[in-house]
């Protein structure tokens, strides 16, 4: 199942610069609004309820998500075309934001449509059977999501059914400052480029008087971790989770972080990196101190709104050793609109949820949100490419000559449980935690759930 | 009361400027940031790291942080929403908390070292402990979760009632302990109930201890952004606490926006601040006498 | 001495009720939830409890060996001792300065209000920018004066001033507020008659204002040792997740809460908040008692 959809992804994959909501909140890129009005595909759906109804809606789509715009806009033209309203309770995704979408679950005031993780974070309303699957809607909708590829749909951890219909998606990779790397004398990374490679560069670049990575470990220590463990995996062998610290993808979680502390100790992060932010770290970065910086798609966006010379920016591959090639990705899709329970069995509202996400996941409507990132459209998103800006095309081309793809692996384990090696990341480099008893602590605590 | 027999009378006014000077310096150290969020609001975000403690002019200078945080959100009715809630929040906790501060003050009953016991440890309850289960009972009332917008505004403000009710207990015990017992058995005297003697004597003696709760209670009320996001649940519920924190994102956080929010959400409190401060002042005029 | 005004018992519950209906349904209720909530099993925000320990206390014996909660308390004391010296000690200063100047008062006691108008998210961003390693406000004025390395103001053995300087200045307008309204009800004629007495400016500071703030006084250590046990916002803002081993109780807890979803540990950890909270303000309690003058 995950390679079948490791290789669809790499198939179809394009860049994103388009918000994803996948860990933090997205990019800033504020696409302009337009007001074309979204054609809602036909459903053989039997006749809409003809009782106008009040859909209750919580999506990511606020605050600086780069899609807000385009969310209202879309909501505004389906509430139009309808006559249905839209109560609309988008919140920025964070922490607060997750709770409340549970204990609305648990207390039993969910909303009828909600846009969602589709990993473990959704496993408590699944497990409750609080959501419907695609294929039960499709008994009563046969088209419901059919313009979607349903291997790419992102299968519920649970049982693994589809519950959602994802929008658009993320990859990682490294984006490389090229002034600091000019400056160094070192050629910027590629396709070839190996890891002990990597490291020599890295050296160069250090005794120039860069930092060579901008990381904060403080903050977020996540991109490195998956690449790093990457590395001592493949593909199709790296969102499996481990059962103990010794079994071959245990192994690789502890080789993988202790590349990370490798790292830490041969001086190739940033002196703060213990205690900087993460903006911090872009800081360096865009200001010609660091050279590199691994981070996702939304980081497009990032850091076209940061900088005044996006062509001094590029993205390429994170390089790789072992089983994994240079090209070798992380990405996927991971959000989607469920249908609550609650609102299939409302016969006036069934119909209209049931429009209002055909309407959402339409074609037309995904490529506006997407731009050029991860769909799981059979088309494939339709974009213009000139108005992009360098980086993005970049990004393009990054996604196009990628060789493999797997998701990534932390999405697996719920965000709880991920304290222990991700929070405990200053405490690996320095040695003072055990870096297999951290990850065991993990296994442990997933176990538990 | 101890006296001295020193007999040379000194002025005062040997210590001014010394004392000025202090007192100077603190000012600064409050005054300075709000100005410097002012000041950062109007610069580009990319400028705010390198130069956030520069002047906004010329090629720094830019109003488009603003631009954004109006085209985003409709702030006017953010205000009205802080408002509206606020103010519940003020009001009602300085009229129950002035009521019970005052029996618990003047009586002696056996419950009493229980109830103060209450009121105490009712001001270390964390909020992330209690929320869940606040949410759970207002759920149950069905005054969450609703379309209906006072409904949503109430059933924030009444966690938030009961949040600010320790501390003003506590405040206000604090002050009607220290009033003489004297102005109180005068109107008794005079043939005054309880109720009469709470509003005609302790009230106005009190004002200005319930100007600085009620201040106290609207701003944390205002400022209570966990709350507020638990409880509004939809853009028209908004409050404008809620709308800066929708403003600023977590990744490649924009602080020139930020900033801007920060000014957009302090500016009107703050002016709100210095128009009631006349009225305490008005409150203090010369109170009790007790010695 | 009770007058004899207050001895008809009967308006008491009038006027205890409409507040104390509030807190019990509102803050104690909730609160008895939370403690039944850390003796049993609850995987996450918002979803019901899977069972009762086993044993039932093992939360608290868990709390009793983790080291993150006793960094916490550890930092949580020293927090508590810097704000009761120094908020209540700065505020008090400054107000009975405040008191003594003929000109301007009215301008400084609105102007040392202002942090605390300020949200903690505000602060929180104008000390991030302070202390910024490259290069934040403080920084640059070391390179200013000559300094050529930079300074990691977020790692130890910096970490914890970083963390309590600006908690400790946010508040000190708080207590300032509340002691200024309690010297302002200290009748006037108390210091003229004390002056023709001839008592120095210093003496009728300690013979007059102190003894007659006692209560206020009081009120404010108590507000402050309950702050310190609770306080987040600000630190959290500047050190995610106890950065630099900088946990307090406050923000362990919510920690606990909100990165580690271990509801049932958190509200153990909320339990031992309240308790600390309930011991500390009964020993602040005794040590101001009342003494007649």
């Amino acid at each position: 199942m995950k390679k079948l959809l490791a290789l669809l992804l790499t198939l179809t994959m394009v860049v994103s610069m388009a918000a994803c909501t996948k860990k933090e909140d997205p990019a800033t890129n504020t696409p302009g609004s337009s007001t074309d009005s979204p054609k809602a595909t036909a459903t053989t759906a039997p006749t809409a309820a003809p009782k106008k109804v009040t859909l209750n809606v919580t999506t990511t789509y606020a605050g600086n998500d780069g899609n807000a715009q385009n969310y209202q806009d879309a909501v505004a033209n389906w509430e139009k075309s309808t006559g249905n309203k839209v109560n609309d309770s988008s919140s920025t995704s964070d922490e607060t934001f997750k709770a409340r979408v549970l204990a609305d679950f648990e207390t039993g005031s969910e909303p009828d449509v909600l846009f969602f993780f589709n990993g473990v974070d959704s496993n408590a309303f699944v497990q409750a059977g609080k959501v419907v699957s695609i294929d039960e809607i499709r008994q009563s909708y046969p088209d419901y999501a059919s313009n979607m590829k349903d291997g790419m749909l992102g299968a519920s951890p649970v049982d693994g059914k589809n519950y959602s219909v994802p929008v658009n998606g993320y990859w990682e990779g490294m984006f490389v400052n090229k002034e600091v790397c000019k400056a160094a004398g070192v050629q910027i990374p590629d396709a070839n480029t190996t890891w002990d490679q990597f490291l020599e560069t890295c050296q160069k670049i250090k005794d120039a008087g860069f930092a060579p990575i901008a990381v904060s470990l403080a903050t977020v220590p996540h991109y490195w971790f998956e690449f790093s463990i990457y590395n001592f995996l493949s593909p199709s062998t790296h969102n499996v989770l481990p059962k103990n610290t010794t079994d071959t993808q245990g192994q690789a979680w502890v080789n993988g972080i202790n590349d990370i502390k490798m790292l830490y100790e041969k001086g190739y992060f940033p002196e703060n990196t213990l205690t900087g932010t993460d903006d911090e770290t872009v800081q360096l970065f865009i200001d010609n101190k660091a050279a590199f910086l691994i981070d996702g798609s939304w980081k497009v966006g990032g850091i076209e709104g940061l900088t005044t010379d996006i062509d001094n920016f590029t993205v390429t591959y994170v390089p790789g050793k072992g089983d994994r090639k240079t090209t070798d990705i992380i990405g996927g899709l991971s959000s989607g609109y469920f249908i609550s329970k609650k609102a299939w069995e409302d016969p006036d509202k069934r119909a209209a949820a049931v429009d209002f996400i055909t309407s959402m996941t339409s074609d037309e409507l995904v490529s506006k949100f997407a731009q050029v990132s991860a769909t799981a459209l059979k088309n494939g998103p339709t974009v213009d490419e000139s108005k992009l800006s360098s980086l993005a095309k970049d990004g393009l081309k990054y996604v196009k000559g990628a060789t493999g793809m797997a998701s990534a692996v932390e999405d697996q384990v719920p965000r709880e449980c991920r304290v222990p090696v991700f929070d405990g990341m200053p405490n690996l480099v320095t040695g003072k935690n055990d870096i297999a008893e951290a990850i065991q602590s993990v296994l442990d605590l997933t176990a538990a759930q | 009361m101890k006296t001295t027999t020193v007999k040379n009378k000194r002025k005062i006014s040997i210590g001014q400027p010394i004392i000025y000077l202090l007192l100077s310096l603190w000012a600064l150290t409050t005054i300075y940031p709000i100005v410097w969020v002012v000041l950062n609001s109007f610069k580009d975000r990319r400028y705010i790291l390198k130069n956030s403690f520069s002047l906004p002019i010329g090629d720094i200078f830019t109003l488009s942080n603003y631009e954004l945080a109006f085209r985003r959100v409709n702030i006017l009715s953010a205000y009205k929403n802080s408002l509206i809630i606020s103010t519940t929040v003020a009001v009602t906790v300085i009229i129950f908390a002035g009521l019970a501060s005052y029996v618990l003050v003047r009586y002696e009953f056996r419950l009493k070292k229980l109830l103060y016991g209450l009121v105490i440890a009712g001001m270390m309850f964390p909020v992330y402990s209690t929320i869940i289960p606040v949410f759970r009972m207002e759920y149950s009332w069905g005054i969450v979760n609703t379309d209906k917008l006072y409904l949503s505004l109430l059933s924030c403000a009444l966690p938030q009632i009961a949040g600010n009710l320790s501390f003003a207990i506590v405040v206000l015990m604090g002050y009607i302990k220290s009033l003489p017992i004297e102005l109180e058995e005068a109107a008794y005297m005079e043939g005054c109930n309880i109720f009469q003697i709470f509003f005609r004597v302790i009230v106005p003696l009190t004002k200005p201890s319930f100007a600085t709760v009620s201040i106290f209670s609207f701003l944390w009320s205002y400022n209570d952004l966990f709350t507020q996001m638990f409880f509004l649940r939809t853009k028209t519920q908004w409050t404008i606490t809620n709308l800066l924190n929708q403003l600023t994102s977590q990744e490649g956080t924009n602080y020139g926006l930020m900033a801007s929010a920060v000014t957009l959400v302090i500016i009107p409190i703050l002016i709100l601040y210095i128009f009631l401060q006349k009225y305490i002042i008005k409150g203090m005029t010369a109170g009790a006498v007790k010695g | 001495m009770t007058a004899h005004i207050y001895k008809n018992k009967k308006p008491i519950i009038f006027f205890l009720a409409p507040a104390f209906a509030f807190i019990i349904v509102f803050l104690y209720y909730p609160f008895i939830q939370n403690i039944i909530n850390s003796f049993q099993e609850i995987a996450g925000l918002g979803s019901a409890a899977k069972g009762w320990q086993d044993p039932w206390y093992s939360n608290y014996t868990a709390l009793l060996k983790d080291e993150t909660m006793r960094i916490a308390l550890k930092n949580t004391l020293i927090m508590l001792l810097v704000t009761v010296f120094g908020q209540v000690g700065i505020a008090l200063l400054l107000s009975i300065l405040t008191d003594r100047v003929s000109h301007g008062a009215k301008f400084f006691r609105v102007v040392y209000f202002f942090p605390i108008v300020i949200s903690a998210t505000a602060l929180g961003l104008l000390f991030f920018l302070i202390v910024l390693y490259d290069k934040g406000m403080l920084n640059q004025l070391r390179e200013f004066f000559g300094a050529t390395k930079l300074v990691d103001f977020k790692s130890k053995p910096y970490a914890l001033f970083t963390m309590m300087i600006p908690v400790m200045w946010q508040y000190v307008g708080f207590y300032f507020i509340i002691l200024v309204t309690g010297l302002n009800n200290i009748s006037s004629e108390l210091y003229e008659a004390a002056s023709i007495d001839g008592a120095t400016p210093y003496q009728q500071v300690k013979y007059l204002s102190l003894p007659l703030l006692r209560n206020v006084i009081c009120t404010c250590v108590v507000l402050a040792v309950t702050g310190s046990l609770k306080v987040f916002d600000l630190p959290w803002t500047l050190f995610p997740k106890g950065m630099s081993d900088t946990w307090l109780t406050g923000s362990y807890m919510f920690y606990q809460v909100f990165n580690a979803n271990n509801v049932d540990y958190s509200s153990a950890i909320a339990v031992v908040i309240v308790f600390l909270g309930v011991v500390l303000s009964k020993l602040v309690n005794t040590i101001f008692k009342e003494k007649e003058y």
